[in-house]
């Protein structure tokens, strides 16, 4: 641990901002106050007037992003909770989730290089529909920048949400499984809390497709390294 | 024991085996040599472990439902490299916010539909 005020300071006011935000989101319900968008905002909202570097901010925080290889491990309860409907419904599934994953990674690679995107942010930005524990390691393959990856990860997962309950009103979907896929594989952690607003069965399929979208595109990345 | 105490304790524990489970599996991967993250190695043990009977998920569950549900906290100052790139957000911010609002309409579009028709078929093609 770093004991220099500044750094201290930077974790405190993480823990802090982290905490806060997810009380009066808990209480309140509106979306802007989500810790996924307030938190970033109060944290930028200090540090660029003070000129902070991410270096600097990450002397004492940077331990945190450590906590995403147990969250891994984590993952393989859903796994094993949800196997009695992965066994029944795998074949659907497992072509969702490469149907989506081409699109993702596809999509993006072609829409990067049509707007010019400089290469390093094109490559970020091809994991970015997976979950962060899995999209950082993807995003290091593939010799993007793994923080820029967590951020267009953050964007997805904001707008998916959103995009998700939209798009539920305009397509014609009658099973459960299509609903949670949807925002399993499009919007990984934010869509996984939004459609188990939708429903329990939406809500345990999104988990489940979450980490196995994450997994599939993990094992995936060194045939895309060959390709990019 | 006091209950509190007793629930910390506990949670605590389970928390130190998810660890042990993660570092033991980047120590498999280093053995091996094998390309894969050290979570995802963890991961695949405590699978196998589920499908021994050696460790039941509800020994694990609120560890790893406290891991999940606070995962945001975990990547956060990844998003605060932000501070770095202000002037490639100054210049390719909005290229970059159109290329992942479309893409995820595209990713949710493209899914959703394939796992419908694919339901839909097998339902019709069932006996």
């Amino acid at each position: 641990m770093n004991l220099e005020p500044m750094s201290l300071f930077w974790l405190a006011f993480t823990l802090a901002a982290y905490l806060g935000s997810r009380w009066l989101y808990r209480r309140t319900g509106r979306y802007l106050l989500s810790p996924l968008i307030l938190v970033p905002a109060l944290l930028l909202a200090v540090a660029v007037p003070l000129h902070t570097a991410y270096a600097e901010y990450a002397r004492n925080t940077h331990w945190l992003m450590g906590v995403l290889g147990p969250v891994t491990v984590a993952f393989a309860v859903p796994i094993w909770q949800q196997r009695a409907l992965l066994a029944r419904h795998w074949p659907a599934l497992l072509v969702g989730m490469l149907a989506g994953s081409v699109a993702s990674i596809g999509s993006s690679w072609a829409l990067a290089r049509g707007l010019a995107l400089d290469p390093s942010v094109s490559l970020s930005l091809l994991p970015r529909s997976i979950t962060t524990p899995f999209a950082m390691p993807v995003a290091q393959d593939l010799g993007g920048v793994p923080e820029l990856t967590a951020v267009f990860v953050m964007f997805t997962g904001v707008l998916g949400a959103v995009f998700g309950g939209i798009l539920l009103r305009w397509l014609p979907l009658r099973t459960p499984l299509a609903r949670g896929a949807l925002f399993g594989v499009g919007a990984h952690g934010a869509g996984v809390s939004r459609a188990r607003e939708v429903g329990h069965e939406e809500g345990s399929v999104a988990g489940l497709v979450m980490v196995l979208t994450g997994l599939l595109n993990l094992f995936a990345a060194p045939l895309l390294v060959m390709l990019v | 024991m006091n209950p509190v105490i007793h629930k910390t304790v506990r949670l605590l524990a389970e928390l130190a085996v998810l660890l042990g489970l993660f570092l033991l599996g980047g120590q498999l991967a280093a053995w091996f040599g094998w390309p894969i993250p050290g979570g995802v190695m963890g991961l695949a043990l405590l699978l196998v472990l589920f499908a021994t009977g050696a460790v039941k998920p509800a020994t694990l569950q609120r560890g790893a439902g406290l891991l999940m549900a606070e995962m945001l906290l975990f990547f956060i100052p990844a998003l605060m490299s932000l501070l770095d790139y202000g002037s490639l957000l100054r210049s390719e911010g909005w290229r970059i916010l159109l290329v992942i609002a479309l893409s995820t309409l595209l990713v949710m579009v493209v899914t959703a539909v394939t796992v419908e028709l694919v339901c839909r078929w097998r339902l019709r093609h069932e006996p």
